[in-house]
């Protein structure tokens, strides 16, 4: 971003107060949304998710692993995000380190819930494979390839549809292993077990500028605003996360009124995204 | 311009479709024969040649472009230029493009070339860096670099920082006319106002400068609506990035706010443009024509296209105008946000251009015009113009248009 002059600046500010964004959008409309499956053949699942001119690739890989002795009876999920230097030259070598773990630990927050794996989008329970012994480690990854504003939306934009195309192989253990043995696992190259991913929440980041919220703010707009709440949200308008970016302070009753805007855009927008998960999931069938 | 990602569906994309190859359909079929992809070679026209036998030995290189001689299989001489290499004694394009041939030269020219700056031509650039020059009391932001086009910078921004100030617009002029202004640092800044004529471009991509007489660089310090007196200079000829050869006189510093910034009561002014906003187009989408700075009455929109991509639709800015003083750039604030037609208007060039530069159509005023009031009177919301349906519709209206203009041309011979 090379910078804004003032008048530019001026500029943005104003459509954002009068409704009428640099391109036509309303303060809380999404920008134009497009969603593949499959980009990365070898990974379990993978999608690439664009929302404008941000472009994000998640992947997610299942490798067996053994659960931590804490929680035998889960699996495990990590999130990493990298963000790639065509995105931004300043993103080269360590430059990107910054926001690269700010939004992972923003998704994480979001996606995966408490230490007890409890309220987690995924349910974690479903990745174990031998109680104790064994169990599916999730890998998930996000890269972010042409960044335009807006990249943690996006990106569990693109996490929620490579969740959905993740086939996590089935896996037969032979019963016959004794107690303290490793089991023998078989993991069947054919048959697939699909993620529920009904339950997995979106992210809507609503970004503060002047008196008035935005959604889907682009690079330009974001480098206007005073402070960013991003909130996710499931299916059931039940808010899994919380995360506040910026540097202003909010007044308690703003907070709660992004809230309900996030709760009320967040429904359209996971129409929308659920939509093109099935339009993306038939063109893959074909 | 990053591409519109559409997903269309069926009826959308037999559309484009049909409407794509409408257009490809009516470009004249000698064009495609001079276009030539990789590993083509390219026909060298012996008989053209004068003979001139230039021993192998001798490896001629122009300037630091590579040209270099080109001997054909019986001797006589080409000179290969970019975009080709000689295979086995036969010229190959390593380019997909368009075989130009000037005099003995040969070069291959590709359509989506990156912007070559000429004399005379109109951009509009960001101002992002300053360069000092020898002139030490005086920070000169001249010329700079952005995306490797030269841009003449000119005026600033804040009186503390003057970072990324606007865009300049250049007159209409046969020359590029540049404000050159020259600040020192934060609280004083001493401003000149000079006009100078690009006299050519050197080597490390600045710009060669030069005042054309006493009269253009002269301020009118009497004029009412200039607050600042101007520090004047007339160099005969003003290299920006070596020293200025003149004395400065008549100077006097002043405090001096960039809002305060006057202008020039003469033809040339130079307008900070202010509210807006920039686009980028691949710069091939933008010939030069008589006039790149349009007036849009009926919007009060100003359209700037700049030869080297970038496109300016914003506010007009009337000439001449005092700018506001500091105490007003409070008041720059709510108050005075665009009225909410003109920024309709505003949005509507602004998508109007994005779709076409999507659709690679080049861009001209009317064509925009066009683009803007078509979606107008379809009851389009402003921002479904970047949507698929719109899409779809400006390629057919523009594969419509250029139909009846050659059925036109055709028909008139």
């Amino acid at each position: 971003m090379v910078g804004l002059s003032e008048g530019e600046k001026h500029f943005i500010r104003g459509g954002i107060a009068q409704d009428i964004r640099t391109d036509g959008r309303k303060r809380l409309q999404f920008r134009a949304l497009s969603v593949e499956t499959g980009v990365i053949p070898q990974a379990n699942g993978s999608a690439r998710v664009r929302l404008g001119a941000t472009e994000i690739i998640a992947s997610v890989k299942a490798e067996l692993g053994k659960p931590s002795i804490l929680h035998p009876d889960k699996g495990k999920v990590s999130i990493f995000v990298d963000c790639s230097p065509t995105a931004e030259p300043t993103f080269e070598g360590r430059g990107s380190e910054e926001l690269s773990t700010e939004l992972a630990v923003a998704l994480q927050r979001c996606l995966l819930g408490g230490k007890s794996g409890a309220g987690a989008a995924i349910d974690l329970s479903s990745l174990i494979v031998v109680d104790g012994k064994v169990c599916w480690d999730l890998y998930i990854d996000g890269l972010v390839v042409s960044s335009d504003g807006n990249l943690l939306d996006a990106l569990a934009a693109a996490i929620k549809v490579a969740l959905s195309d993740t086939g996590i192989p089935k896996v037969n253990v032979s019963l016959s292993a004794a107690n303290d043995e490793e089991p023998e696992v078989d993991v069947s190259d054919e048959e697939f077990l699909q993620f529920d991913t009904s339950s997995v929440p979106v992210i809507i980041t609503l970004t503060k500028v002047g008196r008035h919220y935005i959604v889907d703010a682009t690079s330009e707009e974001e480098s206007q605003m005073s402070s960013a709440v991003s909130v996710s949200v499931n299916r059931h308008g039940q808010i899994c996360g919380l995360t506040k970016r910026g540097g202003a302070g909010l007044d308690p009753s703003v907070i709660f009124d992004m809230i309900s805007v996030a709760k009320h855009v967040s429904q359209q927008f996971i129409g929308v995204l659920d939509s093109e998960i099935a339009a993306a999931e038939a063109e893959a069938d074909e | 311009m990053r591409d519109l990602n559409l997903s269309l569906n069926q009826t959308q994309r037999v559309r484009l479709e049909a409407a794509l190859h409408e257009l490809q359909s009516l470009v004249p079929a000698a064009a495609s024969a001079a276009a030539v992809t990789v590993a083509d070679t390219i026909p060298v026209n012996q008989e053209d040649n004068i003979l001139k036998y230039i021993s192998l030995s001798q490896e001629n290189t122009i300037k630091e472009d590579t040209i270099s001689l080109f001997v054909c299989a019986d001797g006589l001489v080409w000179c290969r230029g970019h975009g080709t290499s000689d295979q086995d004694g036969e010229v190959v394009a390593t380019l997909c493009g368009v075989v130009e041939r000037v005099n003995k030269l040969v070069y291959v020219r590709t359509l989506r070339a990156r912007y070559k700056p000429e004399v005379g031509d109109i951009i509009v650039g960001r101002v992002i860096e300053r360069r000092r020059t020898a002139v030490d009391e005086l920070n000169m932001r001249s010329i700079f670099v952005e995306n490797d086009v030269i841009c003449v910078s000119t005026i600033l921004a804040l009186s503390v920082e003057v970072d990324n100030c606007f865009i300049f617009c250049f007159s209409d002029f046969k020359s590029v006319f540049a404000y050159v202004v020259v600040l020192t640092h934060a609280d004083t800044l001493r401003v000149i106002n000079h006009q100078a004529e690009v006299r050519g471009f050197q080597h490390d991509g600045s710009l060669h400068l030069q005042a054309r007489s006493e009269k253009y660089g002269k301020v009118h310090a009497s004029s009412a609506t200039l607050p600042v007196t101007f520090n004047v200079q007339f160099p005969t000829s003003l290299d920006i990035t070596g020293y200025a050869t003149v004395p400065l006189y008549h100077y006097q510093s002043v405090p001096f706010y960039a809002s305060n910034l006057a202008f020039m009561n003469c033809k040339n002014v130079l307008l900070q443009l202010e509210r807006g906003q920039l686009l980028t187009v691949p710069p091939y989408l933008v010939k030069r024509k008589k006039q790149h700075f349009h007036h849009l009455a009926q919007y009060d929109v100003d359209l700037i296209l700049g030869c080297n991509g970038f496109i300016w639709v914003g506010e007009h800015v009337l000439v001449g105008e005092n700018v506001k003083t500091t105490e007003d750039q409070q008041k720059y604030e709510a108050d005075n946000f665009t009225p909410l037609e003109t920024r309709k208007h505003i949005c509507r060039l602004a998508n109007a251009i994005r779709v076409l530069s999507a659709l690679g159509f080049t861009l001209t005023v009317e064509l925009i015009i066009e683009t803007a009031e078509a979606s107008v009177s379809s009851n389009v919301e402003v921002n479904d113009m970047l949507g698929a349906e719109f899409y779809v519709q400006t390629a057919e209206r523009e594969a419509k248009r250029r139909a009846a203009l050659l059925r036109k041309k055709n028909g008139g011979r």
